[in-house]
């Protein structure tokens, strides 16, 4: 398909291996953070970090939707599930997310009537054919998930839909990196910025980052050539002393992002004064909730959930593989009691979740050879 | 069913925050929506944000809702 094979042509990933190799300095180690899953993913399915230099580390971020969802939030929508009359919809695999006393799955297996959906219209269509059911839509995932929320919302507003709501779990990219950025255990050199978060958001919510911080950041797509063009991109603003946000995405991400994405998430979408999330704790201002003109469709409003904090399990370490802390390997539980068909942690049930990234694609080894 | 058709062997792409390239291959401007084929298949997608959009323009999709055409695409 044009726009995909052609960023998966293996000679230019080799060529640009060695673009890569001559701009590197010998002796120094570069840190770099691929903020989003989708990139975690990529890295791992085609063996990207095999084409780099051993002293170019790639660090995995929290900008995976499923693996930043807290316990207790998990819980709150397990409750609703279980709601006389509730058809429960999410997406697939939100479903194996584990709460304190299990998942969406072992609740469905309970009786509670869970469904898995694509999109939030596909949740809207459920509710229109079951007048009689109400339907709550768990909604998850970054900027690039909530304007499909929001339009759904509307949608069902102004067909007027009353048994379609939603419980908002939507979150924004921003505060997390900012706080990895104040976080004194990382030090970083670069990001690899999220190409399809900016696809909505656009590049100038990320310059505060090399002008605050001083580090560069380059939007990337999602396939290998993306990411290790982007990797070369930042490498270069290093090797001049530049540091600048770029966009190696250009084919998809606008400078200014979707303005009309960002407008209906504005008329929909109000900030959360904090948000807890997984690993990283509460932030401020870091997720949406409905505005006061939507509050009728919201499931939070309309049955109260119990909002209760949940800790991670002990042995569970996603928060130090979230803030890039620890490597997945290194976490006590890796590989043993915790793998994708039995995650203990958030971050081994999305196959964008850095542990099960490693785990999918036999990244087992822990020393890499240089190039 | 729809959902899982819509999710890869290895991973939930919606779950992924990750768009997926398709293209559009009937166009209803009017309920702003459009039929568009990709990898994973054939789905009705809401086309609001992107609009107008043409026969043959590739879509970035994700949750059902184009959220980018793709540069020279058309």
């Amino acid at each position: 398909m044009r726009f995909v094979e052609e960023f998966r042509d293996a000679e230019l990933g080799r060529a640009l291996s060695g673009e890569i190799l001559a701009t590197v300095e010998p002796g120094r180690h570069y840190k770099l953070m691929e903020v989003c899953g989708g990139h975690t993913h990529a890295i791992y399915k085609y063996g990207v970090d095999d084409l780099l230099p051993a002293n170019v580390e790639l660090v995995h971020g929290p900008g995976c939707p499923v693996c930043v969802i807290p316990m207790g939030r998990v819980d709150d929508g397990i409750a609703l599930a279980h709601q006389p009359g509730v058809i429960f919809t999410c997406f697939g695999d939100m479903v194996r997310v584990p709460g304190s006393e299990g998942s969406l799955l072992d609740a469905k297996a309970d009786g509670a009537d869970v469904r898995m959906v694509y999109s939030p219209l596909d949740a809207l269509r459920i509710a229109k054919r079951n007048p009689d059911r109400e339907v709550v839509f768990f909604a998850i995932g970054f900027e690039t998930t909530a304007p499909s929320t929001a339009l759904t919302l509307k949608r069902a507003k102004l067909d007027g839909v009353a048994n379609f709501f939603c419980m908002c779990n939507h979150v924004t990219i921003v505060p997390p990196l900012r706080a990895l950025l104040e976080s004194p255990d990382l030090r970083l050199d670069g990001f690899i910025g999220p190409g399809h978060v900016s696809t909505v958001v656009g590049a100038r919510p990320f310059e505060f980052i090399p002008a605050s911080y001083g580090r560069p950041l380059v939007i990337a797509g999602f396939e290998p050539l993306d990411v290790l063009q982007a990797i070369h991109m930042l490498l270069v603003q290093l090797a001049q002393g530049r540091c600048e946000v770029e966009n190696q995405y250009r084919r998809v991400v606008p400078y200014e992002g979707n303005l009309r994405a960002l407008e209906v998430m504005a008329e929909v979408f109000e900030l959360r004064p904090h948000f807890e999330w997984r690993g990283l704790g509460f932030i401020s201002h870091s997720a949406l909730k409905l505005t006061d003109a939507y509050s009728e469709l919201d499931a939070e409003l309309r049955w109260g959930v119990p909002g209760v904090r949940v800790a991670d399990p002990k042995a569970c370490q996603c928060g130090e593989v979230l803030k890039g802390v620890i490597k997945p390997w290194e976490c006590k539980v890796f590989g043993t009691a915790c793998t994708p068909e039995h995650a203990i942690g958030t971050c081994m049930v999305s196959p964008e979740g850095a542990c099960a990234a490693y785990y999918n694609y036999g990244r087992l080894a822990r020393e890499r050879q240089a190039v | 069913m729809l959902s899982l058709a819509r999710c890869r062997e290895d991973h939930c792409i919606t779950c992924a925050d990750d768009g997926e390239v398709m293209g559009a291959q009937a166009v209803d401007e009017s309920r702003q929506l459009a039929r568009c084929a990709g990898a994973g298949g054939i789905i009705t997608v809401d086309i609001a944000l992107v609009s107008p959009v043409a026969v043959g323009d590739q879509l970035l999709v994700h949750a059902g809702t184009a959220i980018a055409r793709l540069q020279g695409s058309a």
